[in-house]
């Protein structure tokens, strides 16, 4: 092949090799391509001008705009929490009742509820905050430690059984693990529970099981069973129920006993944001209620 | 094909796979009590397996055929075939991993099934496994047809096609059990790490030496793209790739770097394994069987040069983009932006080269489906650039990154580009290579496209929706300025999405199926025609001056 | 206009592509060629990091992973969790707001390899640490659906059966000492022992991990289960270990509501 070679087609030469039956054009780079890697370059060039771009051994170039990413963030997030202050403040010092009677701060509770509870409580307390097997239902009424706002904001606050320095403690013993009461009387004292929210056994277990509670159970739930929002011992003749109420459940929580553990919020939510919630599941509850 | 190899070679074949039965046996004694000993036993059974094979044909008659005047195909066959399979497998196992992110039942009560362990086995089998496959044996072909050579002997290159298989199932099978340095695209432990090092030297070398017997002048294009390929992929490897093993006597390692070092080193890698893997491998690919399909000269020689080099050079800059507003210092993520940007030029102009190499043949691409493949490779592949270098910018990439638009735009790339310039290529290689005068169907040649490009583009379609929905939902903000989105709330939206793109997954893996097949047909049942020219003729080349563009 | 600014750059190349036209006959002037242009960018990269200060805070008081949380951090790169979770809160109002104080690389420090991830299947994990409780954690993974049902992350129920392999943990922290994490001699000879103390508060091996890696070691049966160390009480306390190692990024973020 010479170099004289032109493809027919185009009328253009070409580099006058051939690899395999492949030739190749000696057309000019297109203008185009030449303009764009000007374009590029430039605005590159700008960048590096403006922001922080290149190394230097122990320190880098800084930009002119003295921009840095860290601050940038850190600015917006102070001007977005300055801005919701405004309202945030009056969230933080009304009552719960006050805020859901004022349209503007209840728009703000069912604005931010939502997610706040969404991503933080829902794996636990479910969507619908209606708790699970080991999780309390928030919205049925029945409290471990009490439902009105202040408490709840405590909780929040500490947690349960968490890793905090004012955590609340609950802790069911495990009487049957730990050898405090044998299988059978269990059994006894599963019945007499069942029996303070209505369900059937035979009369004489249930005694027997009244005599074991009386001795082992009241100090922390009561004479009559209906619990002790101090220690955190829930009410069990309501009905409600977080581990279980059935024959199984209920032996498996007393032989093993129950530490439930709910997260300290403290370090994660602001208090605002922890109004919010617990203002938030009212509002919830009481629609539920309704 | 065992006896065209000489006496010599088969028994260096014989040493080189019994120690690789010794080496197995030695994986699988001295880590018995590790995963690395199940590891030792595949070693040792892919070992025994080749080590019989070659020993059967111990004693056969040497071949008699002048070597010198023919190329040699017999590892190029292989290799093409095992491309086809890892296709199928991985992709398969794509669309299995597609279907679990929309059921999350789907999948068997064992560990192994579990998503984070067979995604990589996905990753990996599409590109060592079918892309890795797929370049080796297009490699060898091009090399020895632009170099009028051939190969300088017979044993290297089953060397490096099998012992790059065996890397690519120690990977795949030490995921599934669990095997695994978590660096995305170098998941492999540290003796996979060491084996693939030997192999790619051999790799190198091979290529080396090719080139230098070659009887032209000048080294075409799609050679320096593979040569590329292989020298940077040796070299982001090794380094990536440094640990320090917990013991000899198991597989577990950890990296030498960690922290923002190795995130920075990490990504450098990952984002090279796209350019010199994913891209220049494959630019080469397309660079021989694009202009020797449609029967038309390249373009621009001139282009060629500015988009190599142009690649080569930037490319290496923009790993960074993966890392834009973490804890890496900003100064690195606007190097990596700017270049990103800059990069696209040389990208667009190696995608707008193949394009207008087409000019004068576009009757050919409405007509050829193979031809068209390619094309449509070319046009994914200046998509996904231009969409990657968008992505790169830092404010566009605080939308993207995390989100299933960058699934989207790998795939865009992956299945848009990769995949479907390899099987353009391997359609028009097939009858070259078993002297065949067809495919054996052309009908599924076209089934196969349309079926490529639709699962493509319902892939792509629906991870842009989910990955910008999700993006945008992450950072809706209410009127009293808090979130509005729980991440649960996103899960639900992502969906229907995830349903779309498994069915995209299915059509494209159908395709693949029936390439395939055809495949095999072809080499089963489609009469012999021999063909002039394909061998290396006399070394009479010519050395033209270089004339002045115009 | 356009043309004469142009011009320069076409000329240069004019005689690159000349240089070129002779260079590209060298198989070996094209491997240096692509070595040279292939090398510069990850040198100016990635070098610096090492020798910048401000590449990575200080913090004198960063902890170390303890055996079980690093048997932990090894089974979540095993499953492959990395997979779908991100341990990296951008500088971004949204992430920092959702997530907590953005990442900083102090905390990533002793991660070899660094887990910062690049899918966000599921959520950021780089403070989950403590934000749910042990059983709550356990229950999740073995499945995942019963406490989130729209979730669809895979379950891990396994773990809870398998007994923690704790014979190669010296040679473990061994190993992550040679690459840079400052473990002692007497934690490595006692990673084996600590990695069971700190999922058996009953046992009398608690003193010495409280002892070698600190007061606030979370020593819990983290799994529920008291009559067998399994990998699930090391995925768990690796779990809530995430984002407690230093408290820097807290103290140099603003807090809201000060
Ligand atoms: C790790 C799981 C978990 C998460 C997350 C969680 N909780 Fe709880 N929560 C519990 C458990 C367990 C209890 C019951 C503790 C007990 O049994 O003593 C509880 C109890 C409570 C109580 C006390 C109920 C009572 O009857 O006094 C309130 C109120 C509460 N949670 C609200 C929330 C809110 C609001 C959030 C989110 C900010 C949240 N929880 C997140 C597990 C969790
Ligand atoms: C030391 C105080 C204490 C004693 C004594 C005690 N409990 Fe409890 N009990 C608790 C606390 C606290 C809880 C809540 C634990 C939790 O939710 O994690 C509880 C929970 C329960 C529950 C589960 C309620 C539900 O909603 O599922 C039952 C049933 C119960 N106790 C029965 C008994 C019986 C029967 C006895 C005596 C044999 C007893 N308790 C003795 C503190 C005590
Ligand atoms: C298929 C993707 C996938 C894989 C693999 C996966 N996860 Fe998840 N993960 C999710 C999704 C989706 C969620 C959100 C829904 C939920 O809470 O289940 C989640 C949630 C979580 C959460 C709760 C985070 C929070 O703040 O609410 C933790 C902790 C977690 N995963 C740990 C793990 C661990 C440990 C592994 C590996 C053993 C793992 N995940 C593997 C998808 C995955
Ligand atoms: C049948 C067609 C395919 C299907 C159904 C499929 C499916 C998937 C899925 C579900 C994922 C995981 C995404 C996630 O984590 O959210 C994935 C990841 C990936 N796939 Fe595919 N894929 C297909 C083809 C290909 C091909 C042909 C290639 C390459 C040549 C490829 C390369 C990749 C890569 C590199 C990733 C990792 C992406 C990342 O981490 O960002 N895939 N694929
Ligand atoms: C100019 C060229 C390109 C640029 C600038 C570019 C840029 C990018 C960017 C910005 C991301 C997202 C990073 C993140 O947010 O995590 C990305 C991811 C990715 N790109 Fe590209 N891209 C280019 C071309 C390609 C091509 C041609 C492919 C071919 C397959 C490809 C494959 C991938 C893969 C696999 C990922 C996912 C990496 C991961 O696991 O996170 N890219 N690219
Ligand atoms: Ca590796
Ligand atoms: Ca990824
Ligand atoms: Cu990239």
């Amino acid at each position: 092949m010479s170099v004289k070679d032109r493809d027919p087609l185009t009328g253009h030469q070409t580099t006058g090799h051939e690899w395999n039956g492949i030739t190749e054009l000696n057309t000019r780079v297109p203008r185009v391509v030449w303009f764009f890697i000007l374009v590029t370059h430039l605005w590159a060039l700008a960048v590096w001008v403006l922001l922080p771009a290149w190394p230097l051994v122990t320190t880098s170039t800084k930009g002119i705009l003295g921009l840095d990413q860290r601050e940038e963030v850190a600015k917006k997030v102070v001007a977005a929490n300055s801005d919701r202050a405004v309202w945030g403040e009056r969230i933080k010092s009304l009552s719960a009742d006050e805020i859901l009677g004022d349209p503007e701060l209840f728009a703000r509770i069912s604005d931010t509820g939502p997610q706040l509870f969404g991503d933080n409580c829902a794996g636990c307390h479910g969507a619908q905050a209606t708790g699970g097997p080991g999780f309390p239902n928030l919205i049925d009424g029945a409290w471990l430690w009490g439902g009105d706002t202040d408490t709840v904001m405590e909780t929040l606050r500490v947690g349960i059984n968490a890793p905090h320095p004012d955590t609340r403690w609950a802790q069911m013993p495990a009487f049957g693990r730990d050898g405090l009461l044998p299988r059978n009387d269990i059994r006894m004292v599963v019945d007499y529970v069942q029996s303070l929210s209505g369900v059937k056994s035979p009369a004489d277990t249930i005694a027997a099981g009244a005599e074991i509670f009386a001795t082992n159970c009241t100090s922390c739930h009561g004479n009559d069973g209906t619990g002790n929002p101090d220690a955190g011992a829930p009410d069990l003749s309501d009905g409600f129920w977080i581990y279980g109420g059935d024959d199984e459940a209920m032996f498996r929580t007393i032989w093993g006993g129950r530490q439930g553990w709910m997260p300290a919020w403290e370090d994660r939510l602001t208090e605002t944001e922890r109004k919010i919630i617990t203002v938030y599941l009212q509002h919830v509850r009481q629609d539920t209620v309704k | 094909m065992m006896s065209n190899l000489t006496g010599a070679e088969r028994t260096s074949a014989m040493l080189i796979s019994g120690m690789g039965v010794v080496i197995g046996l030695t994986m699988a004694i001295v880590g018995r009590n590790d995963v690395m000993g199940a590891q030792g036993w595949i070693v040792l059974a892919f070992s025994a397996v080749v080590f019989f094979m070659v020993a059967n044909a111990l004693y056969h008659p040497e071949p008699t055929e002048d070597r010198t005047t023919s190329y040699y195909d017999d590892p190029t066959k292989v290799g093409i075939v095992l491309a086809l399979v890892w296709a199928v497998v991985a992709m398969g196992i794509g669309v299995w991993v597609a279907a679990q992110l929309a059921w999350p039942g789907l999948r068997f009560d064992a560990a192994w099934s579990s998503f984070g362990r067979i995604r990589p086995v996905h990753t990996s089998g599409v590109i060592f496994g079918f892309g890795g496959n797929a370049l080796i044996a297009t490699s060898y072909h091009i090399m020895q047809r632009t170099s009028r050579a051939r190969m300088p002997d017979q044993v290297t290159p089953w060397f490096v096609l099998l012992g790059f298989n065996l890397f690519c199932i120690i990977a795949a099978s030490g995921y599934l059990m669990g095997v695994t340095q978590s660096k995305e695209y170098a998941e492999p432990e540290w003796y996979a790490d060491i084996w693939l090092v030997v192999v790619w030297v051999a790799y190198f070398v091979l290529y080396i030496r090719t080139l230098a017997r070659r009887n032209e002048p000048h080294i075409y294009v799609a050679n320096w793209y593979y040569l590329a390929f292989i020298l940077v992929v040796a070299v982001l490897h090794i380094v990536n790739n440094l640990a320090i093993p917990a013991s000899l006597a198991g597989a577990k390692s950890y990296s030498a770097f960690s922290g923002v070092q190795d995130a920075m080193t990490q990504w450098w890698y990952g984002h090279n394994a796209v350019a010199f893997f994913l891209t220049s491998g494959f630019l080469g690919m397309l660079y021989y069987f694009l202009p020797k399909r449609a029967d038309r000269p390249i373009y621009s020689y001139r282009l060629s040069i500015l988009s190599f080099w142009g690649i080569t050079f930037f490319y290496i800059w923009a790993g960074s983009h993966h890392l834009h507003y973490t804890a890496l210092p900003h100064w690195v993520q606007t190097l990596g932006m700017t270049f990103s940007v800059m990069l696209l030029i040389p990208s667009w102009a190696s995608a707008g080269n193949a394009l207008m190499t087409l000019n004068g043949a576009w009757h050919k691409v409405r007509d050829d489906a193979t031809l068209r493949f390619m094309m449509v490779a070319a046009v994914f592949y200046g998509l996904s650039t231009f969409e990657g270098s968008f992505m790169a910018i830092r404010p566009v990439n605080a939308l993207s990154h995390y989100t299933d638009w960058t699934i989207g735009h790998v795939h865009a790339g992956a299945m848009g580009w990769v995949a479907l310039i390899t099987f353009g290529s391997i359609y028009a290689l097939t009858p070259v290579l078993w002297h065949r005068e067809r495919m054996y169907s052309a009908k599924a040649v076209e089934w196969h496209f349309w079926l490529a490009l639709a699962g493509t583009v319902i892939y792509v379609f629906a991870m842009w929706n989910s990955g910008i929905t999700q993006g945008l939902m992450w950072r809706t903000y209410t009127q009293s300025g808090t979130l509005r989105f729980s991440f649960t709330d996103t899960l639900i939206a992502m969906h229907p999405y995830y349903v779309a793109r498994a069915l995209g997954g299915l059509l494209f893996v159908t395709g693949a199926c029936i390439g395939f097949w055809n495949v095999i047909m072809t080499i089963r049942h489609v009469s012999k025609q021999n063909r002039e020219l394909d061998h290396p003729t006399s070394p009479k080349a010519t050395e033209p001056v270089l004339p002045v563009a115009e | 206009m356009i043309k004469t600014i142009l011009k320069p750059f076409a000329k240069f190349f004019e005689l690159q592509a000349r240089t070129h036209y002779r260079v590209e006959r060298h198989s070996m002037a094209l491997t240096f060629g692509i070595i040279l242009a292939a090398g510069v960018g990850g040198f100016v990269e990635i070098a610096p990091l090492f020798t910048i200060d401000d590449t990575v805070e200080i913090d004198p008081d960063m902890r170390l992973y303890t055996p079980l949380e690093q048997a932990g951090r090894d089974i979540y790169i095993r499953e492959g969790c990395y997979a779908c979770h991100s341990q990296m809160i951008r500088t971004l109002r949204d992430e920092v707001e959702r997530y907590g104080p953005y990442s900083l690389a102090v905390e990533s420090q002793y991660d070899h390899p660094m887990l910062w991830g690049s899918k966000r299947t599921g959520p950021d994990l780089a403070r989950v640490g403590e934000k749910y409780s042990d059983d709550w954690q356990v229950r999740h993974l073995v499945d995942p659906r019963a406490l989130v049902p729209e979730s669809i992350m895979p379950h891990y129920a396994f773990l809870l059966d398998a007994q923690l392999e704790t014979d190669s943990l010296p040679d473990r922290l061994w190993a992550l000492r040679m690459v840079g994490v400052p473990y002692t001699d007497d934690m490595i000879e006692n990673a084996a022992g600590d990695a069971v103390g700190q999922a058996r508060p009953d046992s009398d091996r608690v003193n010495g991990v409280v002892e070698r890696y600190g007061q606030q070691t979370a020593v819990r049966t983290f799994d529920g289960r008291s009559d067998m160390v399994t990998e699930m009480d090391a995925l768990v306390a690796y779990l809530q270990i995430l984002g407690r190692l230093t408290d820097l990024p807290q103290q140099i973020q603003p807090q809201p509501e000060e």
